[in-house]
């Protein structure tokens, strides 16, 4: 597919566990100890009419506050596409329908919990709610859910299709699902890192308005790379976006304190990356299925603000970083899925 | 009737999450459709979830819920009249 656009985001609002709807987390995050954190939400009173929230579970509430400032923000009312990321879907209204199929012997089941027990009722709300008539998908991959999603969106946004997309990255953590994590080991074991919720959602557009946060320049995906592959990945991205990799001025990692996830950023960067300074954003978000949105959106802060604050550089650093221009967010899920995507400040 | 128009109004704030009303604010008589509490068609399905698991009554005609689930007082009596448990 030819690229014909240049793709911008024009706006990213978060609910999370840091405070809601804000960047706060640049100066002030909120720090956490427990291996399992819920987000901060907002009072949902003051955005939505007693009507409409008392049927929402609290996903969808987060995903529908979200979208409408990411929308109010860009002045994009009407978005030509929305695709939604999700790792669990609607887990806590799943995990109702379930227990009550269970105890009710697969009767008197409640319709509301079933309606809201599929991962696609979060697009499908945003939809119904923004009265987006267009393309509407679900990517549901685990790990890379959202940057299948971002993908999606940038290809459709390159090659003229679309001209603004909502994009979203969606996960909620319940006690039962930790439970799970935590006996596999991937959770809940200090110091390796902490479990937590996101809502992101996040409007692309092919112009970039009077106030975009940064240019989407590249998204690359790859299953089971190995490092040569990894390599000409890369390289074809930055060729494409016109830009070196000396030219880019930090990479934001998926770093988390689990030690089977840092080893392969520990393998893999030195070579792929040399001399590269590293960032994080799971120390501050926690790990969720789709937490990788969380990285983007703190690389696209950071591109707009021209200032990268000292606690996201993996290792710590004096003081923050100015003038930035390029920032590389380079994850992986489970060490085989691998992602590349580089955001560039405006007008660079 | 007054103790199990009551605890029907507990029963459907708590199943239909209506977290800011409280029962004295539901009148026996008032519509549970359309203008009263608002209730829509989902609501419906969950009443008719309610009278079965608590009351054991089971609507064999969705339809009867339309004259069944006109006020509080109205569903009370039905209930009163038809419970199994």
């Amino acid at each position: 597919m030819s690229r014909t656009n240049d793709v911008y985001i024009l706006a990213a609002k978060q609910i999370s566990v840091q405070p809601p709807l804000t960047d706060e987390w640049m100066d002030a995050p909120v720090r956490y100890d427990a291996p399992c954190a819920r987000a901060i939400d907002p009072d949902y009173r003051q955005h939505f009419a007693p009507n409409v929230a008392r049927r929402l579970g609290k996903i969808l509430k987060r995903a529908m506050l979200t979208s409408r400032q990411a929308m109010a923000a860009s002045g994009v009312a009407n978005p030509d596409a929305v695709v939604t990321a999700t790792g669990l879907g609607c887990i806590e209204n799943t995990e109702l329908f379930l227990d009550a199929l269970v105890r009710e012997g697969e009767e008197l089941l409640k319709p509301t919990c079933f309606m809201h027990s599929t991962h696609n009722a979060i697009g499908s709300l945003i939809a119904i709610d923004a009265r987006c008539h267009g393309y509407n998908s679900t990517c549901v991959h685990k790990g890379i859910s959202f940057e299948c999603a971002l993908d999606d969106a940038f290809a459709q946004l390159g090659s003229n299709r679309i001209q603004t997309a909502l994009v979203g990255a969606h996960d909620e953590m319940t006690p039962s699902y930790f439970a799970l994590l935590k006996r596999t080991g991937y959770l809940g074991h200090a110091p390796n890192g902490f479990s937590g919720e996101v809502a992101l959602s996040m409007m692309l557009a092919t112009t970039p308005g009077d106030s975009a946060l940064c240019r989407l320049r590249g998204v690359e995906l790859e299953y089971n790379p190995d490092a040569e592959t990894l390599q000409k990945t890369l390289g074809r991205m930055l060729q494409s976006a016109q830009c070196s990799l000396e030219e880019v001025d930090a990479v934001m990692t998926g770093v988390s304190g689990l030690p089977s996830n840092d080893r392969v950023y520990a393998s893999i960067c030195p070579e792929l990356l040399p001399n590269k300074k590293q960032l994080r954003y799971k120390h501050l978000f926690g790990e969720s299925y789709t937490a990788p949105g969380l990285g983007v959106y703190a690389a696209a802060v950071c591109l707009c603000r021209q200032r990268i604050p000292a606690h996201l550089f993996v290792g710590g650093q004096s003081g923050e970083q100015r003038g930035v221009r390029h920032i590389l967010c380079y994850n992986h899920f489970e060490g085989k899925n691998h992602s590349l995507i580089l955001l560039s400040a405006c007008g660079k | 009737m007054e103790e199990l128009i009551l605890q029907l109004k507990q029963e459907i704030i708590k199943v239909l999450n209506l977290e800011d009303v409280k029962p004295e604010d539901i009148a026996d008589d008032a519509p549970l459709f359309g203008e009263g509490l608002g209730l829509d068609s989902i609501d419906a399905l969950e009443l008719i979830v309610l009278m079965e698991k608590m009351y054991g009554i089971k609507l064999q005609d969705p339809a009867q819920g339309r004259e069944i689930f006109k006020s509080i007082r109205v569903m009370a009596e039905y209930i009163h009249a038809n419970r199994s448990k």
